[in-house]
């Protein structure tokens, strides 16, 4: 039990991508510490991303998943698991306002069902694709 | 009789006038939250099947084609791409450079075919082009063998291939060298089988 513990906290921890574009103001929020997000910034579970007014912000997650983020959007990455060894694939990001690209990475190869996108009004099941989505306000 | 079928009559086209004014307003101005599936960066497209709070569902499988997100569920939608531009030219242009994958051979034991020693400067220019590389670096083996000791072989290749990296500059944020042995052949063969093609290292450079 203690170490199945251990196992997930440090799999909680791991860094399962990073930032690779960045214009404007942007941050990232990791439990209760917002941080300025910069080119190079790690991406942890959980972490929630959010772009200012004239920001952008582009990052890559391990499988190869690119996420791009327009301004005035938050979103964030609740469910991640990449060890294709394990067949232990799953992507679940959410985005709860503003505009997201996603070009599918490796999990959605893998395995098509384990990939899904939510947003206020619903659940986009991911079929190896590329896409735009909005959220309004 | 007579007046009472007028009554419904003129309810019916007030609501149809009231869903064709909807309608346009989706064509014409943003929809309030919507998506468009898009072609494939490698061509063709895949498919997004969307399902609402209320359990309704819609899919769409034609790169152009959109959903009105609604809060009773996802509808189909048509959205002009000067549109997709307004509303998402900043998310699609703060898109990174797609990751790059590179397959290297192995003669046998840790030592690179010539052929790929000569792809290395390609593996370094594609890390040197961003800004914020992260690098992984996965060794395979044949099935010659037992399966614990490929699994300390493709390791060993990875790692080889790493300190090459290294030594030549790279100094991306990161760089993992991990090993799915014998197990992930890229030519499936029965066991204890010399395949060159399966005795090798793929680098991702994201």
């Amino acid at each position: 039990m203690l170490a199945f513990g251990l196992a997930a906290h440090a799999e909680d921890n791991a860094r399962i991508g990073y930032v690779k574009t960045l214009s404007g103001d942007a941050n990232i929020v990791s439990g209760e510490t917002s941080s300025a997000a910069r080119v190079g910034s790690p991406l942890k579970l959980g972490d929630r991303i959010i772009t200012g007014a004239n920001a952008s912000l582009g990052l890559i997650l391990k499988d190869n998943t690119v996420l791009s983020l327009g301004p005035d959007t938050e979103i964030s990455v609740d469910d991640y698991l990449y060890a294709p060894a394990r067949e232990a694939l799953r992507l679940d990001a959410r985005i709860l306002r503003g505009t997201l690209h996603y070009i599918s990475g490796v999990i959605a190869r893998l395995k098509p069902d384990a990939v899904t996108v939510r947003t206020p009004t619903g659940t986009i099941g991911v079929r190896g694709t590329r896409f735009v989505v909005k959220v309004a306000d | 009789m007579r007046i009472a079928m007028n009554s419904a009559r003129r309810a019916f086209l007030s609501r149809s006038a009231a869903g064709l004014i909807g309608a346009l307003l989706l064509a014409g101005c943003a929809p309030q939250s919507y998506l468009v599936l898009l072609e494939n960066p490698g061509g063709g497209n895949g498919k997004v099947l969307v399902t609402g709070a209320s359990g309704r569902q819609a899919g769409v499988e034609r790169a152009g084609d959109a959903l009105a997100l609604n809060a009773d569920g996802p509808r189909p939608l048509v959205v002009d791409a000067d549109q997709v531009q307004r509303d998402f030219g900043a998310a699609l242009a703060a898109q990174p450079p797609l990751p790059e994958s590179f397959l290297l051979y192995f003669e046998g034991g840790e030592r690179l075919t010539a052929e790929s020693l000569a792809r290395l400067p390609d593996i370094l220019a594609a890390i040197a082009r961003r800004p914020a590389a992260d690098v992984s670096i996965i060794g395979h083996t044949d099935t010659m063998g037992n399966a614990s000791a490929n699994e300390g072989l493709g390791l060993a290749r990875a790692e080889a291939v790493r300190k090459l990296l290294e030594s030549e500059g790279a100094k991306p944020l990161e760089m993992n060298a991990t090993s799915h042995g014998e197990r992930n052949p890229l030519i499936p063969t029965p066991d204890e089988t010399q395949e060159p093609r399966n005795r090798r290292v793929e680098v991702t450079v994201r």
